[in-house]
C-alpha cells in the first residue's frame, strides 16, 4: 500500500541509496541559506522516505519542503552514495502535482505545454521586447522582473534557427543535431548563430531538425512529468538522424543526458547527448579549433549548475575561454546555485534574489569585466544582479567572437 | 586528637616519612600503593583533615598556602612502564620526570616535560600542569595526558582515559587531573603521550625575535632573555640546516636552553601570544626573565619589596584576558597568588566538591580559595 | 505528536516564528543524525546568539523538557538525538567568525562548518588542524561536542588541543566562558571538560579555536599491499620509527572499491590493502620522511608506491579517503559503524580478529582505518529488511569492542558515546569511575537537562558515600 499516485514517484531502492551521511548538506543552497535540515537533501529524501512508509502524509507541508529545492542537483556531485537526487526529487514533485492538482497549475501548464509552442514562446517574446523599448517593465509583477533586466535585447520580429542544416560539404567528421530549445531560439539567437559557426569551423555537419521541441527539463522539474514524457518522445523521433545531439544551454544538455528516466526509448538518444561546451572544448584540444594566444585579459566563469554538477562538467568551459585568450578567474569553489534555476526565480523570487546578489558579490569580489556562463537561465539572473558593468555571455560566443577578431587581425594584416 | 594519632599509627604506621621542605604537618605519609593512597584520603575525609600532596616539592610555591594535617608525600608510587613503542608510558607518580626523561632517551624518545626537571615528579608535573618550553612547537602537557589514577579526596581511585592516543570515551578527567594542584585528589599513576626525539637540533640567536618568530617553520621555541634572543629548532638534518639558514645563520648545535629566573619573589605573566612583546616592555629594567614568544608566557623574577609592579602588571594583563600568577613568593608577600579570580568559579568548586566532597584537598591553594 | 502549545508559544515569543518549528515533519526530519538511532523532538529552535540559546534552556526547563544541541547532524553515536522528547537546538545559524590573526586563533559560532573556516583563513596560510571525515558538512560546535579528530589529528591532536576556550549556557541559562587566549587559565580546566562532553553539560554558544600555520610542503602517497597484515605491520613500524607522519591511514579492499566507484581516482583495487600517508612540514624534512615511510612500506612487501604528482591527485586521494562511509550504500543498504581504538603496536592482531568475527557471523566488514593513531573503523555492511540480520550485526560488534578493549584499546576515539555506546561503558570503566564521572556531569548539569540518557548509562550515580561538603570547606 502506498501513497504515491504516479509512476514517477521515489522508487525504495532510490531512497534507500541514501546512508544520511550528511555529506550534502552544505552544498546545497537552500541549506546554506536555512541551516534547517527539512531545506537540505537529506531531509528532503527523508521526507520522502516518511510519507513512502507512511509515517508522514503527502501534505502541503511536504510539498513546500519539495518546492523549496532548486533541483541544482549540487548534492549528486556530492554523494558517495551515488543517489540519484535529481531524478528522485522529479518523481516527488510528480507526486506534489498529483496530489494537489490545482496548486502551481499555471506553472506547470507553462513548463509542460506553452514552452513548446514557438507561437506561444513568440507572443511572450513580443511582449517583453515591446517592454524593453518603452520601458514598461514596473508593469509586469515583481517575481517576473529579474528576469525583464537579466534579458538580453529581445528582436520583435520573430527568428528561429529550426530548419537549419550547415557544413554538409567538407566531409564533416560528425553530423550533430542542435537542440533550438524553447527559449533559447528567440532569446539567445547570437549563442545559437556562434555555437553553428563554431561547431561548422570544427569541422561537424549542423543540423537544426524542424520537428523538434522544448527539451522538457522545465516541465519535468515542475512536476509535469507525463508532458515532460511527451515532450521527449517527440525530440527523440526528431534526432533520430543525427551522430550527436547537442544543446548549449546547460540545463537541456543535462535534461537530455537523463532522458532516460523521462521515456523508455529516451536512453538511446541521451547516450548521444552532449553539451556544446563539452563538444568545442574537445575540438579544440585535438586541434580542430584554433588556441588562440593570451589578449592579457581576466575572465570569470560561473559554473551551471546543470553543468558542473548535473554532468560533471567543470573544465570545459575553462579550457574553452583559455582558447578565446582569457585568463580564468575563479569566483566560488563550491559553485553554489545562482538562484535562476529554471522557473525557481519565478516561483519563489526572495530565495533566488538572495543567491542571486550573493552569486553578484562573488562576481564582484573576482573584480572582472566578464562572466562567462553557459545556460540561459544562470545569464539572466547575472546580468540582473550585476547590472551593466559586467558583461555576460556564454562561453562560446566569447570564444567565437575571439576567432573573429583574431580573423579581422589577419584579414588587416594580409590586406 | 590522641585517639586519631594512634589510629593513624596502627593504619599507616609504616608509612610515616619525611620530605625535604615540606611544611609541618600532624602526618606526613609516603603511601607506596594506589590503595594505601586512597585509604590515608578516605581516613582523611572522615576525620576533615586537610591534606596536601607533595612530590618533588619543585612548585609547591604555586597557589595560595595550604596549612595540611597530612601531607601525603607521593614519591614512592612508583612503577613505569617498559614497552614505550606506541610512544606512551604510564607511570607512578613519584617517578622522577628526569629520569623517565632519560630512559626515553635511550629510545630517542620524550614526555617533553620541562627541560630543567630536576626533581620534579611526573606526578607533580602534570598536578601543576607544568610545561616546558618546547609547548610552543608540541602544545603544553596537558595535551599528552591521555590517562589517570587519581585516588579521590574522599578515597575513591578513579581512573579516566586510557593507554591509548586517541580517545573520546567519557569526561576528559586526564585533562581536568591536569593543573589542578591536588584539588581534586591525589594523582596516582598517569599514562602520558610521547613524541620521537627529533635528529637534529639547533638554537639559533636572533636580534628581531618577531619576525624570527614568523619566518621559522613552526619552531620549538622562540624565547627571549635579557642576554637576547634566539629560535630553537629541531627536525632531519637537512631540516634544520635549511631553517638554520633560513633565519640568517648565527646558530649553534644542540638547544641552549636558558636557566628559569630564581629569586625570592618569582611570577608568571600569561598573555596572549602577541602581547609578549609588550610584556616584556613592562617589565622593570633589571628584572632577570625568560619571555617565551608565541606562547604568551613570561616568567620574570622580582623584586619582594617592590609592590607596585607586579600590580601593575597584572591589572595589564587581566585587561588582555590574560594573568599573572605567582611562581614562588616569600611567606606572607601580600600579593595574591592567583589574581581575579575565574567567572566559573562557582562551577569549579561543585566540580571539586564531586572529587572532594568533604573539601579536604589543598584548602587554599585554589583560586578564589581565600 | 503535536508540540505542546504553550511551549511553541514561549519559544516564538523569545525566537520569533522563523526560529521555532515543530510541525511533525520537523519534528520527524530533525529526530536521527548520521546514525542508526532515532529519537523524538517536540520542537525544534535555530536561536542565534547565546541570549537566545539561555531563553531556550530556561523556556524548555519551565516546560519540564531537556535540551539537545545539534549541529549538522552529521554524528555517528547519536549524540545529537534525543533519549527522550526534548527540544532541539540547531546551532546552524551561529555562524559568526572573527580571525585574530596576531595571535592565531579565531572565535567562531557553533554552526560554523569545520571546512569553511579553513577556507576562510587560507589566505592567511592558517588552517583549523583538526578534519574529521565529514568536514565539509559537520560544525565546529559538534567537533566541540564530540572533541572530533580526523586523518590529521595523528600529529596535530583532536579538537581540544584546537579549541583554547568555550563560551556556553549552562543549566541555569547562564552564558559562560572558560579559557581563554593567554596560556594556562588559572583555576581547573574547565574547557577541557566541556569539549567532548557531547552536550551533556551545557550549550557551546561561541568557541575560542586554535589556528595552525600551513606546512610549506606536502608529500601524499598511496602504498598497496597484497596482504592486510602487510600494511598494519607496516603502520606500527613506521611508528616506532621515530617520525610521527602527518596522517596515516588504511583501507581493505572492499572499501577501496566501493569509494573507487565514487571517486574514480584510479585506486588499487587489487590490492588487499591500501596505506594513504602524507607528511607535511619544511620543504626540506618531508622528502626524508616520506622516504622513511615508503622503504618501510617495500620491507614489508608494498605492491604499489604512488606519490600525488600534483595538489589535484592529492586531493582526490583525499576525497577517496573521505568518502568512505557514504560509499558504503553501493554494497548494502546498511552498516554499522564501529569506532574503537587499540594501541598502534596490535594494529596486525585487531584486524585479524575482526575479520575473523565477521566469518563467523557470516558478514561482509569494511575497514577504513586511522591506523596512525589505531583507531578502528570497521564497518559490518547488511540488509536490515532482512529479519535478525540486525541482531546479528549489533553481537558482532560487541565483539570487536570486546576484542579492542581486550588489546588494551576502548570504545571511542572521535565519533563519541551517544546512545549507541552508552551501554558498553561499563566494559572499560569500573562502577566507581562511572559514578565519578555522573559526579562531574552532575556538578554542570544536576537535573540532566543537557542531552540526558546519553554517554553514561542508567544507574551510573550508584555511590554514595554520605559525606556532604563540609560548612567552611572552601575557606
Amino acid at each position: 500500500m502506498t501513497v504515491w499516485q504516479t509512476k514517477w514517484a521515489p522508487t525504495p531502492r532510490e531512497l534507500a541509496a541514501c546512508v544520511e551521511c550528511g555529506l550534502c548538506l552544505p552544498h546545497c543552497p537552500t541549506f546554506r541559506l536555512t541551516g534547517d535540515e527539512t531545506a537540505s537533501p537529506r531531509g528532503r529524501l527523508n521526507a520522502m522516505s516518511a510519507v513512502a512508509a507512511g509515517t508522514l502524509p503527502l501534505d502541503s507541508a511536504f510539498a513546500e519542503v519539495m518546492e523549496f529545492c532548486l533541483q541544482c542537483r549540487a548534492c549528486e556531485a556530492a554523494c558517495p552514495s551515488l543517489v540519484r537526487f535529481g531524478r528522485v526529487m522529479e518523481g516527488a514533485r510528480a507526486e506534489v502535482a498529483a496530489a494537489f492538482p490545482r496548486e502551481g497549475r499555471l506553472g506547470r501548464r507553462v513548463a509542460g505545454h506553452w514552452l513548446e509552442s514557438p507561437r506561444a514562446v513568440g507572443v511572450a517574446t513580443f511582449g517583453a521586447a515591446l517592454a524593453q523599448r518603452i520601458g514598461g517593465r514596473h508593469w509586469f509583477p515583481r517575481r517576473l522582473r529579474v528576469g525583464l533586466t537579466g534579458l538580453r535585447r529581445l528582436p520583435l520580429r520573430r527568428r528561429s534557427i529550426r530548419g537549419r542544416d550547415v557544413g554538409a560539404g567538407s566531409d564533416p567528421v560528425a553530423t550533430v543535431g542542435l537542440l533550438a530549445g524553447c527559449v533559447m531560439d528567440p532569446w539567445f539567437a547570437a549563442v545559437h548563430e556562434e555555437t553553428i559557426g563554431v561547431l561548422v569551423s570544427a569541422g561537424y555537419r549542423v543540423v537544426v531538425p524542424d520537428d523538434q521541441t522544448c527539451c522538457g527539463a522545465l516541465a519535468a522539474h515542475d512536476g509535469a512529468a507525463d508532458d515532460a514524457a511527451r515532450l521527449a518522445a517527440t525530440n527523440v523521433q526528431a534526432f533520430a538522424g543525427v551522430d550527436l545531439v547537442v544543446a548549449n544551454a546547460a540545463g537541456c544538455s543535462a535534461h537530455l543526458a537523463g532522458y532516460g528516466h523521462v521515456v523508455e526509448a529516451g536512453t538511446e538518444l541521451a547516450s548521444r547527448a552532449i553539451d556544446a561546451t563539452v563538444l568545442v572544448a574537445r575540438a579544440i584540444g585535438a586541434g580542430r579549433l584554433p588556441q588562440l594566444p593570451s589578449n592579457g585579459r581576466r575572465a570569470a566563469i560561473q559554473d551551471p549548475c546543470h553543468l558542473r554538477h548535473a554532468q560533471r562538467v567543470v573544465d570545459e568551459p575553462r579550457s574553452i575561454l583559455r582558447a578565446a585568450g582569457f585568463e580564468v578567474v575563479e569566483i566560488d569553489p563550491d559553485g553554489l546555485c545562482c538562484g535562476a534555476a529554471g522557473t525557481y526565480s519565478v516561483v519563489r523570487p526572495d530565495t533566488s534574489f538572495e543567491l542571486g546578489e550573493r552569486k553578484a558579490a562573488q562576481v564582484r569580489a573576482a573584480a572582472v569585466d566578464l562572466v562567462a556562463s553557459a545556460n540561459p537561465g544562470c545569464e539572466i539572473q547575472l546580468r540582473a544582479h550585476l547590472g551593466s558593468g559586467v558583461r555576460v555571455a556564454h562561453p562560446i560566443e566569447i570564444y567565437a567572437e575571439a576567432l573573429h577578431s583574431a580573423r579581422d587581425h589577419d584579414l588587416a594584416g594580409s590586406g | 586528637m590522641t585517639a586519631l594519632r594512634s589510629t593513624v599509627a596502627r593504619l599507616f604506621g609504616k608509612m610515616v616519612a619525611e620530605a625535604p621542605g615540606s611544611p609541618p604537618a600532624d602526618f606526613t605519609l609516603a603511601p607506596t600503593t594506589a590503595d594505601e593512597c586512597a585509604a590515608i584520603l578516605d581516613m582523611a575525609s572522615e576525620h576533615r583533615l586537610r591534606v596536601l600532596p607533595w612530590g618533588g616539592g619543585t612548585h609547591q610555591g604555586m597557589g595560595g598556602r595550604v596549612e595540611p594535617n597530612v601531607v601525603l608525600i607521593t614519591t614512592r608510587l612508583g612503577g613505569m612502564s617498559e614497552d614505550t613503542a606506541d610512544l606512551t608510558i604510564t607511570a607512578g607518580a613519584g617517578i622522577g620526570a628526569a629520569a623517565m626523561e632519560e630512559r626515553l632517551l635511550e629510545r630517542r624518545q620524550t614526555a617533553l616535560f620541562p627541560e630543567d626537571s630536576g626533581v620534579s615528579t611526573v606526578g607533580g608535573m602534570v598536578a601543576s600542569g607544568s610545561s616546558g618550553w618546547r609547548r610552543l612547537r608540541y602544545g603544553p602537557t596537558r595535551d599528552r595526558v591521555i590517562e589517570v589514577v587519581l585516588a579521590t579526596g574522599d578515597g575513591r581511585l578513579v581512573r579516566g582515559g586510557a593507554r591509548i592516543v586517541k580517545n573520546v570515551t567519557g569526561y576528559d578527567i586526564p585533562r581536568l587531573a591536569t593543573g589542578s594542584f591536588g584539588s581534586l585528589g591525589v594523582i596516582v599513576s598517569v599514562s602520558l603521550k610521547l613524541w620521537p626525539m627529533p635528529e637534529a637540533a639547533a638554537t639559533v640567536r636572533v636580534d628581531d625575535i618577531g619576525a624570527a618568530l614568523i619566518r621559522a617553520y613552526r619552531p620549538l621555541a622562540a624565547l627571549e632573555t635579557r642576554q637576547g634572543c634566539a629560535i630553537y629548532l629541531s627536525g632531519t638534518p637537512a631540516e634544520v640546516t635549511a631553517q638554520v639558514a633560513e633565519l640568517g645563520g648565527n646558530a649553534e648545535e644542540g638547544h641552549a636552553w636558558p636557566g628559569r629566573p630564581t629569586g625570592p619573589f618569582v611570577v608568571a605573566i600569561r598573555v596572549p601570544p602577541a602581547s609578549t612583546a609588550a610584556a616584556v616592555g613592562r617589565l622593570p629594567r633589571d628584572a632577570q626573565f625568560v619571555a617565551a614568544h608565541g606562547v604568551g608566557e613570561v616568567i620574570v623574577s622580582l623584586s619582594p619589596d617592590d609592590g607596585e609592579t607586579p600590580l601593575a602588571l597584572r591589572s595589564w594583563a587581566e585587561d588582555l584576558g590574560g594573568a599573572v600568577v605567582v611562581l614562588a613568593a616569600p611567606v606572607g608577600h601580600g600579593f595574591d597568588p592567583w589574581g581575579t579570580p575565574p567567572a566559573s568559579l562557582d562551577l569549579q568548586r561543585r566540580i571539586r566538591a564531586a572529587f572532594d566532597p568533604v573539601g579536604v584537598m589543598v584548602p587554599g591553594r585554589m583560586p578564589g580559595d581565600r | 505528536m503535536p508540540a505542546a502549545a504553550n511551549l511553541v508559544e514561549d519559544l516564538r515569543r523569545a525566537l520569533g516564528a522563523e526560529g521555532v518549528r515543530a510541525e511533525p515533519l520537523d519534528q520527524r526530519l530533525f529526530s536521527k543524525d548520521a546514525g542508526v538511532t532515532r529519537g523524538e523532538v517536540v520542537a525544534v529552535t535555530f536561536p542565534r546568539n547565546a541570549v537566545q540559546v539561555s531563553q531556550v534552556v530556561l523556556i524548555a526547563a519551565r516546560h519540564g523538557y531537556p535540551i539537545v544541541a545539534r549541529g549538522a547532524g552529521t554524528g555517528l553515536a547519536g549524540g545529537a538525538v534525543p533519549s527522550q522528547p526534548a527540544v532541539l537546538i540547531v546551532t546552524t545559524r551561529m555562524d559568526d567568525v572573527v580571525v585574530d590573526e596576531a595571535n592565531r586563533t579565531a572565535w567562531v559560532g557553533p554552526g560554523v562548518i569545520n571546512l569553511d573556516l579553513s577556507r576562510r583563513t587560507a589566505s592567511l596560510g592558517l588552517h583549523f588542524a583538526p578534519d574529521p571525515s565529514s568536514q565539509a558538512a559537520c560544525t565546529l560546535g559538534g567537533n566541540v561536542a564530540c572533541n572530533s579528530g580526523g586523518p590529521h589529528c595523528l600529529a596535530e591532536g583532536s579538537t581540544v588541543n584546537h579549541v583554547l576556550a568555550v563560551e556556553f549556557v549552562d543549566a541555569r541559562g547562564q552564558i559562560l566562558t572558560v579559557g581563554g587566549t593567554a596560556p594556562d587559565p588559572a583555576g581547573l580546566d574547565v574547557r577541557s571538560v566541556v569539549v567532548g562532553s557531547e552536550g551533556t553539560l551545557g550549550v557551546v554558544t561561541r568557541i575560542l579555536v586554535k589556528l595552525t600555520p600551513n606546512p610549506p610542503a606536502v608529500k601524499t602517497m598511496l602504498l598497496a599491499f597484497s596482504k592486510v597484515s602487510d600494511a598494519a605491520a607496516t603502520v606500527s613500524e613506521v611508528i616506532a620509527s621515530g617520525i610521527v607522519p602527518a596522517a596515516l591511514e588504511m583501507m581493505d579492499q572492499p572499501m577501496v572499491r566501493a569509494v573507487e566507484n565514487f571517486v574514480h581516482a584510479d585506486l588499487p583495487v587489487a590490492a588487499a590493502a591500501v596505506l594513504l600517508a602524507e607528511v607535511n612540514g619544511h620543504v626540506a624534512a618531508v622528502d626524508a620522511e616520506a622516504d622513511v615511510i615508503i622503504s618501510v612500506g617495500r620491507r614489508h612487501g608494498a605492491t604499489e608506491v604512488r606519490l600525488a604528482a600534483d595538489e589535484r591527485e592529492r586531493l582526490l586521494m583525499w576525497k577517496a579517503r573521505k568518502s568512505a562511509f557514504g560509499a558504503i550504500a553501493q554494497i548494502a543498504p546498511d552498516y554499522y559503524l564501529h569506532d574503537t581504538v587499540i594501541p598502534r603496536n596490535r594494529l596486525v592482531e585487531a584486524l585479524e580478529e575482526i575479520y575473523a568475527i565477521a566469518r563467523r557471523k557470516d558478514l561482509l566488514v569494511m575497514n577504513v582505518i586511522h591506523a596512525g593513531d589505531g583507531n578502528l573503523h570497521p564497518q559490518l555492511v547488511f540488509d536490515g529488511s532482512v529479519p535478525g540480520q540486525l541482531e546479528i550485526v549489533k553481537s558482532a560488534a560487541v565483539e570487536i569492542v570486546e576484542m579492542s578493549i581486550r588489546l588494551g584499546g576502548t570504545l571511542s576515539g572521535e565519533h563519541g558515546i551517544g546512545l549507541e555506546k552508552r551501554d558498553l561503558m561499563s566494559l572499560v570503566f569500573s562502577a566507581v569511575d562511572l559514578d565519578a564521572q555522573a559526579r562531574l556531569r552532575e556538578a554542570f548539569d544536576q537535573d540532566h537537562r543537557f542531552n540526558p540518557g546519553t554517554v553514561l548509562p542508567a544507574g551510573s550515580r550508584c555511590f554514595d558515600f554520605g559525606r556532604s561538603v563540609a560548612e567552611g570547606a572552601w575557606v
